[in-house]
């Protein structure tokens, strides 16, 4: 299990999250909703253990382990890891040295096939180069294949939906199967209904608290009413705690 | 080709070095391949095929080589240059003309190999003229002795006439780098298009210095310059990027990237960029530091360690 436990995060001075508390499971299905600058990436980014995102109090458990103050590296080889938000180009590495990671995962080509198809993509792509000659939303489903490759126990996506059009939306929730079937937790942070309310379970964040959390049906009418049309500031001091409860 | 039997064993020696820098020896030897051999001073094979017409001989310290290509002849296959230098010190003077005719075409494979010489400076003077309509591209790709010995001063002055192509594109990044100087110019004539490139990967306490200049002389005109160079260690590098618009609706974008590895190095840039014609536009772009974080965290939140990601984004590059 990967537990967040009382975690307060500031980032220059400014509050990001406070008191927050979430617990993940493998072989489920996460979704964390929220408006945004709500805190979503910021959550991801610290559970992967980005710089710049280490909590000033609270604890990160791994399996009850302390990893609070472990390196990316070290939590990506204990089976943490993210398809962050914005997918950086590489110049010059085609799609299969990317998923491949220049030979560090061995994997029949079969395999490494069926991760493109998973995601929507043609065997073609694997000579494609992962710079500016792809679209933001062919540069997305790489990196969704990507993690595919991968072995991990949590896999983070910060918005796997966004430059993907509508009709993939069926795309994402395939591939979120298959890491599920894997026995793999997966977290998913997105806007989008259709995603959210097919996971075990969902948070919604509002300026950098859990402001509710349980059920993801519940949980996504309540942000689809609410949280749409709120001009609630995401500016955590301006959140009073009786409001956020 | 053939190689005269007092040039055999050289010939061996030679034929290592070129396939150490990435060549294909067997090319060197396949008669439908134009090809020049240099070894030294000398000139120990050359072959022309139908359209080609390689001329070459001994000077000072070296050799000199015009290479034209005849009136809307299309080489088919690649022209091989096979520079090499079996001493350990000596001096080496390249001087090449190539004409390429009107609306001929072409593309050279040069490797310039020096895996054995500890003191060696190569000298390496080349003047291309492309004709109307006609097209070169140019593949240089360099491999140097580990104990940075080598120095390197490569010139090339090009004119490419209306309509004409020209890319060039230098390689250094297998081994030390050594001293490098590298100038490259090009003279573009009304609708000529061309694109220069350098890629160098610097050690130890190699030295770089590139200058790059596109002269967009004729009208639509167009240009890019660029450089990518990783330096490492105490690597000293200075890159200059110029792009002069001298002519109605010529374009011209430079572009150089300076990634840096160890806080030793001693790396810059400076982009040159000249307008005297008002219908010209002109772009660059340029950065230098550390590899970017986002690419670096990509790669370890996918189990890479940093060393790993960072050999990985930087094969990339250069490649
Ligand atoms: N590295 C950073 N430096 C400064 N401020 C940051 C940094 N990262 C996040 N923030 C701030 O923290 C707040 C939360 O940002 P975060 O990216 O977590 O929001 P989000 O919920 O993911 O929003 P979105 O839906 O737009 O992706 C924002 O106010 C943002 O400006
Ligand atoms: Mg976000």
């Amino acid at each position: 299990m990967l537990e967040l436990k009382d975690i307060h995060l500031e980032i220059d001075g400014k509050v990001i999250l406070k008191k927050l508390n979430m617990k993940f499971e493998i072989g489920k299905r996460y979704a964390i909703l929220g408006n945004n600058g709500t805190g979503k990436s910021t959550v991801a980014n610290m559970i992967m253990g980005m710089e710049d995102y280490k909590p000033q109090s609270g604890k990160i458990y791994l399996d009850g382990v302390d990893i609070t103050d472990l390196d990316m590296s070290k939590r990506a080889q204990m089976g943490i890891t993210i398809a962050f938000q914005e997918n950086v180009r590489f110049d010059g590495i085609r799609v299969l040295e990317y998923l491949t990671l220049g030979g560090k995962i061995k994997k029949p080509l079969d395999e490494i096939k069926s991760a493109l198809k998973l995601v929507g993509l043609r065997d073609e792509y694997l000579k494609r180069y992962v710079d500016g000659s792809l679209s933001g939303g062919e540069r997305k489903r790489i990196e969704l294949a990507s993690i595919y490759m991968l072995d991990p126990k949590y896999v983070i996506l910060d918005e796997p939906d966004s430059g993907i059009d509508m009709m993939s939306i069926e795309t994402i929730n395939k591939f979120i199967d298959a890491l599920i079937q894997r026995n793999i937790a997966v977290i998913t942070i997105t806007h989008r209904e259709e995603i959210a309310i097919n996971s075990d379970y969902a948070y919604l964040l509002c300026a950098g608290i859990v402001l509710k959390e349980g059920d993801p049906v519940e949980i996504s009418k309540y942000y689809k009413s609410m949280c749409d049309v709120c001009e609630h500031p995401n500016e955590i001091h301006l959140v009073k705690e009786s409001e956020t409860i | 080709m053939r190689i005269a039997p007092d040039y055999s064993k050289e010939f061996e020696k030679i034929a290592e070095a070129y396939e150490k820098s990435g060549g294909k020896a067997d090319n060197l030897l396949d008669k439908r391949i134009a090809s020049i051999i240099i070894s030294g001073d000398k000139v120990i094979g050359l072959n022309n095929v139908e359209g080609v017409e390689i001329e070459a001989g001994k000077q000072d310290l070296g050799v000199w080589a015009k290479i034209r290509i005849l009136k809307g002849k299309k080489i088919a296959m690649p022209i091989h240059l096979c520079t090499g230098f079996l001493g350990k010190e000596g001096e080496q003077r390249i001087n090449f003309e190539f004409i390429i005719e009107d609306g001929a075409s072409v593309d050279f494979i040069s490797h310039c190999s020096f895996p054995w010489s500890t003191k060696l400076t190569h000298k390496m003077i080349a003047i291309v003229k492309i004709g109307k309509n006609a097209s070169m591209t140019y593949a240089d790709a360099h491999f140097h002795s580990e104990e940075g010995g080598v120095t390197v001063i490569s010139e090339t002055h090009a004119i490419v006439d209306e309509k004409g192509r020209y890319s060039n594109t230098f390689e250094l990044t297998r081994t030390r780098v050594g001293k490098l100087v590298v100038k490259m110019d090009v003279d573009l004539k009304e609708g000529a298009v061309a694109n220069l490139e350098s890629k160098v990967r610097g050690r130890s306490n190699d030295e770089i210095s590139i200058k790059e200049s596109l002269g967009l002389n004729g009208k639509n005109a167009h240009g890019i310059a660029k450089s990518t160079i990783v330096a490492t260690d105490q690597t000293h590098a200075r890159i200059i990027n110029e792009a002069f618009g001298n002519a109605p609706y010529s374009k011209g974008h430079i572009e150089c990237t300076e990634v840096t590895k160890g806080n030793q190095v001693d790396v810059a840039t400076l982009p040159v960029l000249k307008v005297t014609n008002d219908l010209s536009e002109l772009t660059h772009e340029a950065s230098i530091g550390r590899i970017n974080s986002k690419q670096l965290a990509t790669l370890v939140a996918k189990g890479m360690s940093e060393e790993e990601a960072t050999e990985f984004i930087i094969k990339g590059m250069l490649s």
